[in-house]
């Protein structure tokens, strides 16, 4: 199963966050493939969401980037600036924090229905 | 695995860029993640252009300058976040330089004019616009829309007039009046009626509009009304008249000692007629005329109900003939003889170009020191 994109969207950027954070510098094509590894392709980030979403958190101050040459083409190395390991704590317990609550929240639901 | 060879890499580029992907960072970010999935999915011998463009569909819904779009939206939503930052800033800011401004303007402290001009200026050149600009993005519906532009420039408008009539500075009455009948007269209307139709905002506007309603009352209630003012004008310009009168008759009295050859009596007639100059001025700035008659009520000549260091302020000749008063005061002073009982002349008395003083009381001034020379002939 394919998580819809609806379910993706809210917890983009810090899935984004913490793969910077485990993984210091990666580049677009390569986070997309470590989170289909991760998730058994189960999660699998669309360009269409992931490269806005890059480029937000770049303008904020929370990534910083490198360039490289590969051949012909320029490749662009993202990694977590100092404000962004930061920010990166903050999203990643607010996720879990949620994410409990959502738990609570709908368990209470089924018992109900 | 494929080889990527220049002529691709060119192609896809050219490609990316022709479907509407104008930023040069996201064409690139584009470009190396195509590659990748080309050199890793496609085989060495497989047909590129295919394998391209049904990859390169994948990217996007409906086209590709979609990833575009969303980037800048993101984009925007910061600039969004910056300006709500600058927003509370310059409002908390603003709130300070206000707030000390008038504490130290009632404690008559220096520096109250310069925080209160900033704080105001911030408050409705910096804060009010930018409030305008997020609010305006959360309306919907165009009538929205057009009640919070002109409630924000009525607001601008308001506070810039309180402002200007703080610093007496010109147009602050018509700004204020244009801005409060304004919104009485159209926006609060305005507001009413498109609020009460609704249910679920029926209480809140009927409670906000009179909110509105009464306080635009009390801040007209502040202003003096047309008729209140005429009146004033014509008890100041006979207080003024009176006066002129009893210095007049006074004058005539001691016409033989002013024309007298002795020094001090010179000297005295001198001033005398420096300050009657000055009069003259004062008068022809605030009414028009250089000299009041009986009938001044007829012609609707009357002294200006203004603030007499303007005048200063504005006219060089003005200051210039002050400051000779000002040391032939202290030379009539000197000359002043010590065998019998007279008045010295205060300097405090004519300081008109830092006193706030209205143009009526400068005058009467004026005409108290000319007494004080007459009577120190005797």
């Amino acid at each position: 199963m394919i998580y819809s994109s609806e379910l993706i969207k809210g917890t983009l950027k810090t899935i984004i966050l913490k793969l910077l954070k485990d993984n210091k510098r990666m580049y677009g094509y390569e986070i997309t493939q470590k989170v289909k590894e991760l998730t058994a392709g189960k999660i699998q980030l669309t360009e269409g969401a992931l490269y806005p979403s890059l480029h937000a958190l770049e303008a904020e101050g929370i990534l910083i980037t490198e360039t490289e040459f590969i051949g012909k083409r320029v490749r662009k190395y993202y990694s977590l600036s100092p404000e962004g390991k930061v920010i990166t704590k903050e999203k990643l317990s607010e996720l879990a924090d949620f994410m409990n609550t959502l738990k609570y929240l709908l368990d209470l639901k089924t018992d109900i229905i | 695995m494929y080889q990527l060879n220049d002529d691709d890499i060119a192609f896809i580029l050219d490609d990316i860029r022709r479907n509407g992907v104008e930023m040069e960072d996201l064409q690139l970010n584009l470009l190396d993640h195509i590659c990748c999935i080309i050199e890793n999915n496609l085989e060495a011998n497989g047909d590129f252009r295919n394998f391209y463009s049904e990859t390169i569909k994948s990217f996007y819904k409906g086209k590709l300058s979609e990833l575009e779009e969303e980037t800048i939206s993101l984009l925007n939503n910061k600039y969004y976040y910056t300006m709500k930052k600058f927003m509370f800033i310059s409002g908390i800011l603003s709130a300070s330089l206000i707030s000390i401004g008038i504490i130290l303007k009632f404690m008559h402290m220096a520096g109250a004019a310069v925080l209160l001009v900033s704080g105001t200026a911030i408050f409705s050149l910096l804060f009010l616009p930018l409030l305008f600009t997020m609010k305006v993005k959360e309306k919907q519906q165009l009538k929205d829309k057009v009640l919070l532009t002109a409630g924000s420039i009525i607001a601008v408008l308001i506070s810039l007039a309180i402002l200007f009539k703080v610093m007496h500075w010109p147009g602050a009455n018509m700004m204020g009046t244009i801005s409060l009948i304004t919104m009485i007269v159209v926006y609060i209307p305005l507001y009413f009626f498109s609020g009460i139709k609704q249910q679920e905002s029926k209480s809140n506007t009927i409670i906000t509009s009179i909110l509105m309603i009464c306080g635009c009352g009390l801040f007209l209630a502040l202003a003096r009304a047309p008729y209140a003012t005429r009146y004033q004008s014509i008890k100041d310009t006979s207080s003024y008249l009176r006066n002129e009168k009893i210095y007049e008759v006074e004058k005539k009295h001691a016409s033989q000692l002013l024309t007298s050859t002795e020094k001090f009596n010179t000297v005295s007639n001198e001033l005398l007629n420096e300050c009657d100059l000055l009069k003259a001025d004062i008068l022809e700035w605030s009414s028009g005329v250089r000299k009041i008659e009986d009938d001044f009520e007829n012609k609707n000549i009357f002294i200006y109900d203004g603030w007499v260091k303007t005048y200063f302020h504005d006219s060089n000749k003005a200051a210039a003939l002050l400051e000779k008063i000002k040391s032939d005061f202290q030379n009539y002073n000197s000359l002043l003889p010590s065998n019998k009982e007279v008045h010295v002349l205060p300097l405090e008395a004519i300081d008109f170009n830092v006193s706030e003083e209205k143009v009526l009381w400068a005058l009467t001034d004026l005409t108290q020191v000319e007494m004080m020379v007459l009577q120190n002939l005797k």
